[in-house]
């Protein structure tokens, strides 16, 4: 007997093949960083040169340590503020387009519309950001469309302003709010819209009657998509932003990259977990306000 | 008084395809009149244009005498029951059903009451809370004849609701349908390709063919007096046509022979087809001498089809089918291969323009 005969004809080697690779890989590449970073935050696990130390004794102190950092309610506080704009700005710009494209444009062009719009992630995300540098730049293209159309004499400093780091939050995350609601939008049976009108009700009624209940489940996919990685986001922040619009990200990052060290690891693992704690928290608190019913029962 | 609806010369194309031809249809009040018709004839465009989802090229639709040709369909005051039936998933059974009375602020007190008084028209009480996915077909077709009828929209649209059902259910919504109908005593404009459907449902019918109307009458008449071929073949069972010369008042010459036939004088000296229906034709021992019309045949085949039975049987090289109903053992005595004598009286035939 071979071993594809062996395979075939045993269920738990199936079951294993089916979903125990993707599991295992799961289990290296996340859930063992995970405990790893769990137990550094905790003072439990120590690297000096090539040994492996595990020490049996939960600490704080890294915790207490990360909170003795200066200005770091305010950096959490901050990638707060950049999430939360960019979440209901990216929402605020997608839902139209994923509407229009999902609902009133003919279905012979909706393919072709959603390629064009993937477009910019053609492009490396670092190379887009650094694009963004230039069009925001104070000789840049929004500064000179301003001038020329007389609305600035002039011109406007966007780079280092939180402004800068949200409009560019926003475009780089766009895609990822779009593709959840245009998802279900393109399910919407437009004959539930036109019952809705004969039952009386105005377009705006049908609208939020009928359309927004029906989008929540993308809205809820689109926004936890956003939502999450834009509370951990630093690369933006350092790229177009300035010495007033570090985040959290930007602390774990240099603590780190930068710091490095049992202490930088410490700290920088406490930091990690505490981001990862918030998003838990934020998501749950979120489902369960908008979208308690269809989500959670 | 004013009709419920008025088509008026409506005219509809999408792109090559010419949807609805010149419809003109008026519509009484708390008449159940349907649309009948194949696949592809219209019968939802038509519709549609009187809810005033699509707008017609030309045309003009009247609500209760009142032009409405551009008027939205959310101030039409029509309800529409669609194919798809297009319940509102994320609600369950009440909040469907409420959702009309709520878009005209009517207060929650007063929803309840109605939609208890709908509930128990439409026999669901109890399934109030239930959601759409937890219905039953015939129950969700209920549904949304509630959620349609609860506003008291002058009138009602139904684009053939009872599609989905099977024959059972469907037997038993029709007649449901009917009641429901009388008790709240609204236009009920119902489309369907079942020409068994709109017979038993109907005040009156439209045929429909390839956008046209072909002929609007009672179902005895349209039955009994079909104006085309189209028409004579598309409702009923079965239909025996024979072609033929209008020779001279009262008779048709055909292939077969002579066929005495009434007398009409509009259509002396032209070509006919002359009909007549499977049940008007005596066979075997029913046929006596002086009977206007009688041929000899030969038995083709014979099915038994429950309440009555088929015959088929050939005379020359035409077909004609016959229903007998069966009284004691009346049908074991006619068998395939047998030659029979089968006749019908002149006035039962039909006659139509080539
Ligand atoms: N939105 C549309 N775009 C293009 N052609 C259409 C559209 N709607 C209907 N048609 C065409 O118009 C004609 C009439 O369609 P309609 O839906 O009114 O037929 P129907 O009588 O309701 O048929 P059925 O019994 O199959 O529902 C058909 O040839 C159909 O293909
Ligand atoms: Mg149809």
């Amino acid at each position: 007997m071979n071993v594809l005969d062996l395979v075939r004809r045993s269920r738990k080697l199936k079951l294993f093949l089916f979903i125990g690779i993707p599991l295992l890989y799961l289990f290296i590449f996340f859930f063992i960083p995970f405990l790893i970073a769990l137990l550094y935050s905790l003072g439990m696990f120590k690297q000096v040169v090539y040994q492996y130390i595990f020490v049996p004794r939960v600490s704080l102190d890294y915790y207490a340590g990360l909170f003795k950092y200066p200005g770091i309610l305010k950096l959490i506080q901050r990638s707060f503020y950049y999430a939360v704009l960019t979440t209901l700005g990216t929402f605020i710009l997608s839902y139209p387009i994923a509407y229009y494209i999902g609902v009133k444009l003919d279905r012979r062009y909706r393919d072709t519309a959603v390629l064009i719009i993937f477009t910019p992630f053609w492009i490396n995300f670092l190379l887009r950001v650094y694009g963004m540098r230039f069009i925001l730049h104070e000789a840049g293209l929004v500064n000179t469309f301003l001038r020329l159309l007389g609305f600035v004499s002039e011109p406007i400093k966007f780079l280092g302003t939180d402004l800068a780091v949200i409009i560019v939050m926003i475009y780089s995350y766009m895609i990822f709010m779009v593709l959840p609601l245009y998802g279900v939008l393109e399910k919407l049976d437009v004959e539930l819209l036109e019952a809705a009108a004969t039952l009386g009700a105005t377009p705006l009624k049908t609208f939020l009657r009928v359309t927004l209940p029906l989008s929540i489940p993308g809205i809820l996919a689109g926004s936890l998509l956003v939502f999450i990685p834009a509370l951990g986001e630093f690369v933006i922040p350092e790229l177009v932003g300035g010495p007033n619009t570090a985040t959290l990200g930007t602390i774990i990052y240099s603590l780190f990259l930068r710091v490095r060290g049992v202490t930088g690891w410490g700290i920088g693992s406490a930091a990690a977990l505490i981001y990862i704690t918030m998003i838990v928290v934020a998501s749950y608190i979120y489902m369960r306000f908008v979208g308690g019913e269809v989500v959670l029962g | 008084m004013s009709y419920a609806v008025e088509l008026v010369n409506i005219s509809k194309s999408f792109g090559s395809v010419r949807a609805v031809s010149n419809v003109s249809l008026s519509i009484r009040k708390n008449e159940f009149f349907s649309l009948l018709g194949p696949s592809g004839c219209g019968k939802t465009t038509t519709l549609r244009i009187i809810a005033g989802l699509e707008e017609p090229d030309t045309g003009v639709v009247k609500l209760d005498g009142r032009d409405v040709t551009y008027v939205p369909t959310h101030k039409r005051n029509i309800g529409m029951v669609f194919q798809t039936l297009a319940l509102f998933p994320h609600m369950d059974v009440y909040d469907n059903i409420a959702f009309g009375l709520r878009m005209r602020n009517y207060s929650e007190a007063d929803i309840r009451r109605r939609v208890r008084e709908m509930l128990d028209i439409v026999r669901l009480s109890g399934l109030e809370h239930r959601r759409i996915h937890q219905l039953s077909g015939g129950q969700r077709q209920r549904v949304a004849l509630a959620r349609a009828l609860i506003v008291q929209p002058a009138v009602l649209l139904l684009d053939e609701p009872l599609g989905a059902l099977d024959l059972k259910i469907r037997q038993h919504m029709m007649v449901e349908l009917k009641r429901v109908q009388r008790e709240v005593g609204t236009t009920f404009i119902y489309v369907t390709h079942d020409q068994t459907e709109a017979m038993v449902m109907s005040d009156r019918i439209a045929v429909m063919k390839d956008g046209v109307i072909q002929q609007v009458g009672e179902p005895y008449d349209i039955y009994m007096h079909p104006r085309n071929r189209f028409v004579a073949t598309f409702i009923g069972d079965a239909i025996n046509l024979v072609e033929g010369d209008y020779a001279s008042p009262g008779v048709v010459k055909t292939s077969l022979g002579d066929i005495n036939v009434p007398s009409i004088n509009e259509y002396v000296g032209k070509k006919v087809v002359f009909a007549i229906r499977p049940e008007k034709i005596l066979i075997g021992g029913e046929v006596s001498s002086d009977l206007d019309n009688v041929f000899v045949g030969r038995i083709s085949l014979t099915i038994f089809r429950g309440a009555f039975i088929e015959y088929r049987v050939y005379v020359d090289n035409m077909e004609f089918v016959i229903f007998k109903p069966h009284v004691g053992v009346s049908y074991l005595l006619l068998k395939p291969g047998d030659m029979v004598k089968i006749g019908w009286r002149r006035e039962d035939g039909i006659l139509m323009p080539e």
